[in-house]
């Protein structure tokens, strides 16, 4: 389940599937190729301090994109409200986009991050910084 | 704020460098160490280092493979003495054995692992699996030296389907796309 501060607007309406996979598309080489180059390794997890603090694997920066935009390249877009919800909550919560993650092959793992983000605000999902 | 820098006349304090601050010496390599990856993770960035190494180098001069390259092409390169191959080949073992293990027990890897991390893995071990083994004459010969040759061109035919890309776009990844943690301009552009 989502924090309750994700907020979702018109939350009875489904989300735009066609909307998501226009997007995906339009970023699909580089995504693709970055999900596919990680070694699964872990290496960046020290990179991120929301892991360091925590010492919670679901703070790796690794297990942030995989669940997020490689949940949405798995699917291929076909995500309902809630799974997208979650993915808001993992890409709002999660990364505060410091952008200091650290991949020895180079995966720009913010730049995924952001990516998600961008797919949750264009469905209405978004963080609500009022809401604890 | 913009208004006054617009101001003629008006510029910015020079920013004061310490001196010698972009030098490399050798206490700023130590703390840019400390910082990296290897500073970080000395354990993980030595063994993945030797097995990467030993992946790569063994099979081009393991003596049998040259022969082999010698009868059909009439060419072949230098070998290692079946010695060192043999060493580099229970050293990759190894190293392949601590992934593995990595992989089962830390908690960690295992939120990130999926049933695919470990055909990956296999995949790159059973061409040296079954090459030393062969080497040694233990089980059926025959048998081992077909496993063996099959398992070395599934791996080969894997590289661009899976992970094992990694093979060629840690390089691009690396040193040729542009972002801050290659060779060149720091700057990154977001979606
Ligand atoms: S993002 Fe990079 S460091 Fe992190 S698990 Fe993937 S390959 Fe390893
Ligand atoms: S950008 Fe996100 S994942 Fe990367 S270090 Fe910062 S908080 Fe962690």
């Amino acid at each position: 389940m989502a924090e309750p501060n994700i907020a979702t607007l018109n939350s009875e309406q489904d989300v735009d599937v066609n909307e998501i996979k226009a997007v995906l598309d339009a970023h699909r080489a580089k995504m693709k190729l970055s999900l596919k180059v990680c070694a699964h390794c872990s290496l960046c997890a020290e990179s991120c301090f929301l892991y360091t603090n925590t010492n919670d694997p679901k703070y790796m920066p690794s297990h942030k994109f995989i669940n997020s935009i490689g949940k949405l390249y798995k699917k291929k877009g076909n995500i309902d409200r809630a799974g997208l919800e979650e993915i808001g909550d993992i890409v709002f919560n999660r990364c505060v986009l410091c952008t200091r993650c650290y991949c020895p092959f180079g995966i720009d793992i913010p730049n995924m991050i952001a990516l998600g983000r961008q797919i949750c605000r264009s469905q209405g999902i978004f963080r609500q910084y009022d809401v604890e | 704020m913009t208004k006054e820098l617009d101001k003629p006349g008006f510029s910015l304090p020079p920013v004061k460098k310490e001196a010698g601050a972009d030098k490399i010496t050798a206490q700023n390599w130590s703390k840019r160490i400390k910082l990296s990856i290897l500073g970080i993770s000395p354990g993980t960035i030595t063994v993945s280092t030797i097995f990467h190494v030993c992946l790569l180098i063994t099979p081009i001069f393991v003596l049998g493979h040259n022969e082999l390259l010698d009868l059909s092409w009439g060419f072949s390169l230098f070998s290692f003495s079946e010695a060192i191959t043999d060493t580099m080949t229970l050293i990759f073992l190894v190293c392949a054995a601590f992934f593995l293990l990595r992989r089962i027990f830390l908690a960690r890897l295992r939120a990130i692992s999926s049933f695919y991390d470990y055909v990956v893995l296999f995949l790159a071990i059973m061409p040296f699996l079954t090459g030393f083994l062969a080497y040694h004459h233990l089980f059926d010969y025959r048998t081992v030296m077909i496993l063996h040759m099959l398992f070395g061109e599934l791996m080969l035919m894997a590289i661009p389907f899976t992970k094992l890309v990694h093979m060629i776009f840690f390089f691009l990844n690396r040193f040729v796309i542009v972002n801050e943690h290659t060779l060149g301009k720091g700057s990154r552009v977001y979606a």
